[in-house]
């Protein structure tokens, strides 16, 4: 078990670098983002493009080798000094310190009610195959992965803040951070939020949990004298959870960072996708760097913590073969 | 249970005891043969065509085409100007895409008429999946036709917000206008073109890619899998939509840019359900005996392994779309996507700014947009339940 | 037999919505159990037999099954009207479950310990401390050895036959009166399955408990069954002491069985043909289509009542009906194409729940 933890550990380290390795790449071989953007405004201006190229790489110090440069990128990124913002003419780290916070308070509860309600709408659909409630929750739950976020938060924003004027129609960063207003400021956020995680984790556990409904075990269960609440949670919710906890954490993340950007950039919250926007918007190359690796770096440890719940809840794990 | 061996009942012609003319044997096998060249020769032709119309469009186009890498995704009817040219690149790929989509979808389907009625017999019993599909040929057929005989959306600077019908507008503009006074209904019919053309052209090369890497891991194994399954397993540490944003920013996010973007970083969950789906496949006899009758792996893959994913690969296909779909209009949303390209992500995002004033801007592309979404959801949800037998065991019983 | 039977079913019938239409797999089955005796259920896949066992406790999945008639007793008291918790104060204690799948009987993410005490402590009110020692005694008396070592490990760490005594440990955990064992041996290995008969006899002996056996298994019944329930198409057709059955079987479906049969030892299947439809059976006996002895009327009207034929042995057969018995002659040898007719290998098995 300690070998197949330090597998992880080393894949998780070894994936980080190679992640940063590819970004370093791309970079490199690809025309500077803010040369082509030099360009693409010379050709709308009528100026020469080729010119205005030569420019900015000049003010980039592109004279030195790959090798050179791919040396001190490394050792600048693993040492984490990751240069300076003009966005906020600030640390890129202190940018970042300062703007987690701020998606973290939406992301969490998120992923919290995403979990939460979505395993538990899921099971009582399982458990209620072909009734009214279960077909409303499948329902539900397809309407709720096809709505396209950000048009939700505009649908959300229109309702509730213009028509009806319950809520703030955007984030206020002003408002003290441990209050009942900034609640009703982050109501909305977090619903958008919620939305889409609490139907994909409700399709999962429902599949998953029909997995196990029909098992063997859960008419031994019964045969047992199990009580039906007792039969859902120990025989067909607790193995459910081994197959779910190996999408949980791919699937969060992709659902609840992707609508996190969104939701920060339309109600104005400033956390770390709001941070991303004005940094590609302002081409603070830096900037973009840091706000795209640290979801990687998050991914990472979240897949590991994965692999470590795994080994917890699956007594049958197989220590040798590669991740489930 | 009863999937199974229908199909099979499906496939196997003729009971099996009869004397058998080997002559006439023979030459239906000819005959097939033939069959064969003679599509082979067809669908060469088509792909050459293609390709020939594209190069004389491109050499054509080049000399007075100054930046002609940047210059792409505008529609046939474009206005005029430097950058607006016909047909774009992504017209071409769209193009490309169709023909690919004809040759492996509909004429299987075209030439083995049971096995269509079959499998449209399974899917008929979503009623939803069938509506669905019904809509989305709709949007489809929109979108190919419609900015044919609507135009681009044409700015009105004098006219400004005017409301849809039924709530103070007139039939000018059946949706409503934009701020710029340009027909919300054209903008839609535009979007329909850009999503569908997206959606289709990033899927299939992304399940192209899923294919080849998820049978060859399988296939072939040992190292070359452990190999190809890390880097899927490293494209995927990358949060999709991040991944997304930070390459549009290297590579900027013309149409055609971004969709090749789409497709690379799409692929990586069908490769490994292909894999598995092919590693579970390899084990069966007729591999085997494919192997055995001197396939090469290549013959093999290409021939029995890839024909036997194909269920999985409709269904991943079908629910892959409508991602990429949305992945494009949050692109467009955010101000990164193409600005000369009307994307229903773009109109929703211009419509934010007058969203108390004039709801209809924001609202209505964004239902359609919805709408095409869930109905590709549903589709990819009946598919799955009629291609793949082992969802079955939920069903029955 | 009389009251004093533990378990009496009267014409039960139970139903199945499908797709296609109502499957009445279990169609008025009548039979008891009494105490201490060890009673077979024999049929072909699809006969009715695990229906049959599982509607007693009501372990029937509903929907899509329902029991939709007939009286089930247990020890006196009717089970059929009773409420869902009232049941369940009796599924393990009183009346317990061996199912056929080892592998799937057990819930992999619990140890066998854990699984064991909870049986117990769903009827008894006892620490987990004590309910671990008991699970350590009853791993011990079905026989697996180093009990104490075993009783944390989980159920991927057991063999199949092991899984399979660590599944009768739990169905004894409360001392049943029943022990209802469906098709027990079925998935294991053939010298598995002797020990798991040996074992489940010598358990009865010990503790004087009833065994309902759901089999297809003549081997099985010959070694395990005090008397025998013939059953096909849902319906029963042959009721008698297992000494009966198998020196004077009376009915022309059992006989056409043991025909078939190899030695001893042996299973039903052999005999193909094909069960009639469970959704639109037949008029008449329900065996008709392939008895090579059957006459007009078998084909029509209602099914043949019971007769008896001997003490305590009872055959639904026209045969031995009063009006039929000249035209009917089961001593008969039937001829070849007769034969013919009932051997024929089924092209379709109805699979309502035997062997999976
Ligand atoms: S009733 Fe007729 S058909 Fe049925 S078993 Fe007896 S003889 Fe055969």
């Amino acid at each position: 078990m300690a070998w197949f933890v330090g597998r992880r550990l080393v894949w998780a380290l070894f994936a980080t670098f190679l992640v940063v390795t590819l970004t370093f790449a791309l970079l490199a071989a690809s025309p500077n983002p803010e040369t082509s953007q030099a360009a693409w405004q010379a050709a709308q201006d009528g100026s020469d493009p080729e010119e205005a190229r030569a420019l900015v790489d000049q003010q980039h110090g592109a004279g030195d080798s790959l090798t050179t440069q791919y040396v001190s990128y490394m050792v600048s990124m693993f040492s984490l000094d990751w240069g300076q913002s003009t966005t906020y003419n600030e640390d890129v780290t202190s940018v970042i310190a300062n703007a987690w916070v701020y998606s973290a308070i939406t992301v969490i509860p998120a992923t919290i009610i995403a979990v939460v309600v979505g395993f538990g709408i899921g099971l009582y659909s399982a458990t209620h195959q072909y009734t009214t409630a279960d077909y409303a929750a499948t329902l539900v739950a397809f309407f709720g992965v096809s709505i396209p976020n950000f048009w939700f938060a505009i649908v959300l924003m229109l309702v509730f803040g213009e028509l009806l004027g319950l809520t703030p129609i955007s984030y206020d960063s002003e408002v003290p951070f441990w209050s009942l207003e900034h609640l009703s400021y982050l109501v909305l956020p977090i619903t958008v939020l919620a939305t889409a995680a609490v139907a994909s984790e409700m399709r999962y556990a429902r599949a998953e949990a029909l997995e196990y409904v029909s098992a063997t075990w859960t008419k031994t269960a019964r045969a047992k004298g199990l009580s039906e609440t007792a039969v859902t949670i120990r025989h067909v919710f607790r193995p459910a959870t081994v197959p779910l906890v190996t999408i949980l954490v791919a699937d969060l993340v992709g659902i609840i960072f992707a609508t996190a950007y969104v939701v920060e950039v339309i109600f104005g919250i400033p956390g770390l996708g709001y941070v991303s926007y004005q940094a590609l918007v302002r081409m603070d190359t830096p900037l973009v760097l840091a706000t795209t690796l640290i979801p990687v770096f998050v991914t990472i440890v979240a897949n590991l913590c994965q692999d470590l719940a795994y080994t917890v809840l699956d007594p049958r794990i197989d220590y040798e073969g590669r991740s489930p | 249970m009863t999937a199974s061996t229908d199909t099979t009942a499906d496939r196997e012609r003729a009971p099996t005891l009869e004397p058998i003319d080997w002559e006439v044997v023979a030459s239906e096998r000819d005959a097939h043969r033939a069959r064969v060249t003679a599509r082979s020769l067809v669908t060469a032709a088509c792909f050459l065509g293609l390709l020939a119309a594209w190069a004389f469009d491109h050499v054509a186009r080049a000399s007075h085409e100054p930046f002609l890498t940047l210059a792409t995704g505008v529609a046939f009817l474009g206005e005029d100007g430097v950058l607006t040219a016909s047909p774009s690149h992504v017209d071409w790929l769209f193009g490309l895409t169709l023909l690919v989509g004809v040759r492996y979808a509909l004429v299987p389907l075209w030439e083995n008429p049971r096995l269509t009625r079959y499998y449209w017999r399974r899917i008929a019993r979503n009623r939803l999946g069938v509506y669905s599909l019904y809509f989305l040929a709709g949007v489809f057929l929109v979108g190919l036709i419609g900015p044919l005989v609507l135009g681009d959306p044409e700015p009105q600077w004098d006219l400004g917000h005017t409301p849809p019908v039924g709530f103070g507008g007139t039939f000018a503009h059946p949706l409503g206008t934009t701020r710029n006074g340009e027909g919300i209904l054209e903008i839609v019919v535009a979007g329909a073109r850009v999503s569908m053309q997206v959606g289709l052209i990033a899927t299939t090369i992304s399940i192209g890619l899923a294919t080849v890497v998820g049978t060859t891991a399988a296939f072939v194994g040992g190292r070359v899998d452990d190999l190809l399954m890390r880097g899927v397993d490293l494209l995927m540490t990358f949060p999709t939509l991040f991944f997304i944003l930070f390459l549009v920013y290297i590579y900027g996010g013309n149409l055609f840019v971004l969709v090749l973007i789409l497709a690379f970083t799409t692929w990586g969950g069908q490769a490994r359900l292909i894999r598995s789906e092919a590693l579970q496949r390899r084990e069966e006899a007729y591999i085997d005996a494919a192997r055995a009758a001197g396939g090469g792996p290549w013959y093999v893959i290409r021939r029995h392994v890839v024909p036997n994913v194909s269920n999985t690969v409709v269904t991943g296909a079908t629910l892959l779309i409508p991602i990429v779909i949305l992945f494009e209009a949050v692109v467009a949303f955010l101000g990164f996507g193409d600005p000369s390209v009307w994307s229903w992500g773009r109109i929703i995002a211009d419509g934010r700014e007058s969203l108390a004033s004039a709801w209809w801007v924001s609202t209505i592309p964004g239902l359609v947009l919805f709408l095409t979404v869930l109905a590709f959801n549903f589709l990819g949800d009946a598919l799955r339940d009629a291609l793949d037998p082992r969802h079955e065991v939920n069903r029955g019983r | 037999m009389t009251d004093d039977s533990l378990l009496s079913i009267r014409d039960l019938r139970a139903q199945f919505h499908t797709d296609e239409g109502v499957v009445r797999a279990v169609d008025g089955v009548s039979f008891d159990v009494g105490r201490g005796e060890t009673v077979c259920l024999v049929g072909e896949s699809g006969s009715g037999k695990t229906v049959t066992a599982e509607s007693i406790t009501r372990l029937l999945a509903t929907p899509p099954g329902r029991i939709v008639g007939g009286e089930i007793r247990f020890d006196g008291t009717d089970v059929t009207s009773m409420a869902e918790d009232e049941l369940r104060t009796i599924r393990g204690s009183r009346i317990a479950h061996v199912f056929q799948n080892p592998q799937g009987s057990l819930n992999p993410v619990y140890s066998v310990g854990a699984q064991i005490g909870e049986a117990i402590r769903a009827h008894r009110r006892v620490s987990r401390r004590h309910a671990r020692a008991r699970a350590i005694d009853l791993l011990e008396s079905v026989g697996i050895p180093d009990p104490a070592a075993r009783v944390d490990d989980y159920p991927h760490e057991f063999s199949t036959g092991q899984k399979q005594r660590v599944a009768i440990a739990m169905a004894l955990a409360c001392d049943p009166d029943l022990l209802i064992a469906d098709e027990p041996t079925t998935a294991l290995d053939v010298t598995v399955q002797a020990d798991i008969l040996d074992l489940l006899a010598s358990l009865q002996a010990e503790r004087g408990m009833s065994i309902l056996l759901v089999t297809h298994d003549l081997g099985v019944v010959a070694r395990l069954a005090d008397r025998v329930v013939v059953l096909y198409a849902g319906t029963v057709l042959e009721r008698a002491d297992v000494v009966d059955l198998f020196e004077r079987p009376a009915h022309p479906y059992t006989r056409a069985l043991l025909e078939c049969l190899p030695g001893v030892d042996g299973e039903v299947e052999p005999i193909g043909g094909t069960l009639p439809s469970p959704i639109d059976p037949p008029d008449g006996c329900r065996f008709a289509p392939r008895c090579p002895h059957a006459i007009e009327e078998c084909h029509a009207g209602g099914r043949p009542p019971p007769s008896t034929v001997g003490d305590d042995h009872v055959a639904s057969c026209l045969g031995y009906h009063r009006e039929y018995r000249g035209a009917i002659d089961l001593e008969r040898h039937p001829t070849a194409e007769e034969t013919q007719r009932v051997s024929d290998r089924p092209d379709a098995g109805i699979d309502g729940g035997g062997p999976r």
